[in-house]
């Protein structure tokens, strides 16, 4: 039983690899709205287009990435167009502005050993950074004569802050207190603190040290949510959700990596990589609808909808077997055969059908609302179930255990239940793993036609205004509850029939 | 040679059966209708006079010359000599005529919220329907005995492969996985409904084609022609495929209705294909707009019912006769 059950879990791998394969190539084929005509390049334009392409990863590489960019390799690139004073130096500066601190410990041991003009440029591209960290005065910053000499003089003073220690025990102070000093020390640093500050977020519980560590990441970072003071806590998981998404895009702009990680970014640094590693760690994004995180509606809608398809999953159950049965004992008869074509016409009803016609008979907000969406549901999946169940029954009745039972006096009602039902039941059991995904299909279809919100309600608004994000974790969402579904169902054969389980190990199946 | 001799005894078993004498009946009426589509409506007339010149089934050329005009528009500039039944095309629309009752002087079966036909939209709709429902079930049963009769015969590194693949597709709710791809696709077309159909329902015909194969693989008249020294292929096509291939066809039967419910469920959901054809699914889904509207759910729902219907029964009634083991009749005492 267990080697069984092991083996049908690690066969589940391969399935789930496949699974996200198949939602990620489905991801490329959302369409990538036409960069806007930009006219003249405007370094503004460049990195807002440049942002947009980032949120959903086309930057990167599909699966394999030769030469993943963290910090180091980015400051190394900006320095290049400063220097070499090409085409790209204006976007090039813009991006430096962008990286600010964290990117000093890069620049800073090579600016000596650069001609004097490049020297000013990069200096001067600085400028923004400066103001940001509060730092010298702002038209002797933008002057190629004097930015060398600030920035050299700066960096004397103040190289010795740029180290994490430093930086992790002056955030550890600042979720302790709120100190005016800690945060200047910290916007000192500038986009240096941002890994530190940002990945000791979920670990705040108290709202204002949180909201301290968002101002100073905001401020460093130039954009983010910080909550108004006071603000109700949902307004802070908000923020904090948000932080968390531009981290997980951006986070290789502000850290280096080092020769593991790197090794590592070679995989999770393509776009099939990230957008895994997303999923896995449930950061879905936000809706573009309503800007709510995919986690929160999730939660919200996906127990409405597997409420809806688990109760009448066992409601057809519950209605099939009995018909079923009762058709087999009395195969032939007419009590069979109008069975027979009742079930054939309500399983031919297509459920959207039966669900518009009856929403149009009943009134929806009373106790029948919740009963007819259910009952709609029940018709198509009791109708296939029982015809079911009345093939195996009907086979299980013809044999010869059976009418020895019969022979040896056994009342009709034993003979059927506890002699034939027993057997008869496991396929039809086995197929709830099957039932599941048309059930949820058809649980779409009812939710929009009666308005329930649940998974398949959201999912139509989600088409109607686009929503990529939403639609991804559904469909992905969906097969991983289909495939968990078909796992369960197959344990559940193996333990009501151990000949299936059998065939199943000794086949080379499993 | 085989094929038509298995064939021949099945459809005589058949016959025998009044249901699925019925269904078959019903198939052919749909097949009649989408035939015959712009006979029953269509703007143009069948044979006109239009200017001096004759035209000769004209709705179903739709020249140039005669674009954008109606039968009215054609008998005051000349003759019509005979019409089609409804003289409306599907995407005909006509505001001053909307959500007309059926029986209305001109539309029999009554009018949409936009004024257009719903006889002509209902036929037409039919030639949708089916035509993409025949369409896309050969793909995919094309696909799916390909793969499954290959995977299956020789097994390997492929056979595993398409295995885990089969198994992945599916994990996933057939119309969720359509409704995904419809709604990620830049524009909904009908292409693009057909690879979501085929895409979704391909994994389903390899898994039972292979299942099939695997089967007649190593039965003993397989191992015989083995001994016998057919080569590999020889065996597949002439001992193992005949044998698997019975198992498709009743798939592909089933298919067919359950290819006309996707179609229809999408279309209703309006994540199927834009309006620029005439759909069942689609007239279905303006009910719930126009909630009083009775005629545009019945017409085009009892023709969904009875073409799902009869598929249902003409693919239980192929596999009664095509495939012994699984003759319902055997369990009748």
């Amino acid at each position: 039983m267990f080697a069984y059950a092991i083996r049908r879990v690690l066969w589940a791998i391969p399935t789930l690899f496949g699974i996200s394969l198949v939602v990620f190539l489905l991801t490329t084929l959302i369409e990538v709205p036409p960069p806007a005509d930009l006219g003249k390049v405007d370094p503004e334009n460049v990195l807002a287009e440049e942002d947009r392409a980032r949120a959903r990863f086309v930057d990167l590489p599909r699966f394999f990435n030769t030469q993943p960019l963290d910090i180091h390799g980015r400051t190394d690139e900006i320095l290049f167009h400063l220097v070499a004073d090409d085409e790209q130096r204006e976007v090039a500066a813009a991006r430096l502005a962008r990286l600010g601190g964290a990117a000093l410990p890069f620049i800073m041991p090579q600016i000596d050993t650069m001609p004097a003009a490049a020297k000013s440029r990069v200096a001067v591209a600085l400028a923004p950074v400066a103001v940001r960290m509060g730092q010298g005065d702002a038209v002797a910053l933008r002057d190629p004569a004097s930015a060398p000499i600030f920035w050299t003089r700066y960096w004397d003073e103040h190289s010795t802050d740029f180290t994490e220690p430093s930086v992790r025990r002056t955030v550890d102070r600042l979720i302790v207190r709120d100190s005016t000093q800690r945060e200047t020390e910290l916007s000192q640093v500038d986009t240096f603190a941002l890994a530190t500050v940002i990945e000791a977020m979920p670990r705040v519980t108290d709202l204002a040290a949180l909201r301290r560590l968002m101002s100073v990441a905001a401020r460093a970072s130039g954009r983010g949510i910080v909550p108004d003071e006071g603000a109700p806590a949902a307004a802070f998981v908000r923020a904090e959700e948000d932080w968390r998404s531009w981290w997980f895009i951006h986070r290789s702009d502000y850290v280096a990596y080092d020769g593991a990680t790197k090794v590592a970014a070679s995989v999770t640094d393509t776009r099939y990589g990230r957008w895994m590693l997303g999923a896995v760690t449930s950061q879905l994004g936000l809706s573009t609808r309503d800007g709510v995180p995919i986690n929160e509606k999730l939660i919200a809608r996906a127990p409405v909808t597997f409420a809806l398809t688990f109760i009448a999953m066992l409601a057809s159950y519950l209605v099939a077997i009995p018909v079923g049965v009762l058709s087999a004992w009395r195969r032939g008869k007419a009590v069979d055969a109008t069975f027979a074509l009742l079930l054939l016409l309500v399983y031919s009803i297509p459920v959207f059908v039966l669900a518009q016609a009856l929403s149009g008979l009943f009134a929806r907000d009373n106790l029948l609302g919740l009963a007819v969406p259910i009952l709609t549901l029940t018709a198509g999946g009791a109708a296939a179930l029982s015809r079911h169940q009345r093939g195996s029954m009907a086979e299980v009745l013809s044999l010869d255990y059976v009418r020895t039972a019969r022979a040896k006096g056994v009342s009709t009602f034993r003979v059927l239940v506890v002699h034939a039902l027993r057997n008869a039941i496991v396929s039809t059991t086995t197929l709830a793993g099957l039932q599941f995904p048309l059930m949820l299909g058809s649980t779409f279809v009812v939710e929009e036609v009666f308005g329930i919100q649940g998974l398949g309600w959201e999912t139509l608004r989600a088409i109607e205004t686009h929503d990529a994000a939403w639609l991804v974790a559904v469909v992905l969402f969906s097969a991983v509850m289909t495939m968990l579904m078909l796992i369960a169902s197959d344990l559940a054969t193996s333990i009501l029939d151990p000949r299936a389980r059998d065939t199943a190990l000794h086949s080379g199946e499993l | 040679m085989s094929f038509t001799l298995g064939f021949r005894g099945a459809l005589t078993r058949m016959r025998k059966k009044n249901t699925a004498r019925a269904a078959a009946i019903a198939v052919l009426f749909l097949a009649f209708v989408t035939i015959f589509a712009d006979l029953l409506a269509s703007p143009l007339p069948v044979l006109c006079n239009y200017h001096q010149q004759l035209w000769v089934l004209p709705n179903v050329t739709h020249p140039k010359e005669l674009d954008g005009l109606s039968c009215d528009d054609i008998q005051k500039a000349g003759h019509v000599y005979l019409t089609p039944v409804t003289c409306h095309g599907p995407l005909d629309e006509a505001p001053a005529e909307a959500l007309l009752p059926p029986m209305a002087p001109g539309h029999m079966l009554g009018t949409d919220a936009v004024g257009r036909d719903v006889f002509a939209r209902t036929v037409h709709g039919t030639r949708t329907t089916l035509s993409f429902a025949v369409l896309s079930t050969f793909v995919f049963v094309m696909v799916g005995l390909f793969l499954g009769a290959f995977t299956g015969f020789f097994g390997g590194t492929l056979d595993a492969i398409v295995t885990r693949a089969v198994e992945t597709m599916s994990s996933f709710p057939t119309l969720v996985l359509a409704i995904g791809v419809q709604a990620m696709v830049p524009r909904p077309t009908v292409s693009t409904l057909f690879m979501a159909i085929v895409l979704s329902r391909w994994a389903e015909v390899t898994k039972l084609t292979r299942a099939e194969v695997r089967l007649a693989k190593s039965s003993d008249f397989a191992l015989a022609a083995k001994a016998l020294g057919a080569t590999p292929l020889r065996v597949l096509l002439n001992h193992v495929f005949p044998n698997a291939r019975t198992a498709a066809i009743v798939s592909a039967t089933f298919g067919l209705g359950s290819v006309m419910l996707a179609e229809a469920s999408l279309t209703f959901l309006r994540a199927g294909h834009d309006n620029s054809v005439a759909s069942w699914g689609e007239m279905l889904s303006e009910v719930r707009d126009n909630p009083t509207a009775w005629w545009m759910l019945i017409f085009p729902g009892a023709l969904l019912i009875i073409a799902v219907l009869s598929f249902n029964v003409l693919g239980e009634a192929l596999r009664d006769a095509l495939d012994p083991r699984t003759r319902s009749d055997k369990n009748t005492p």
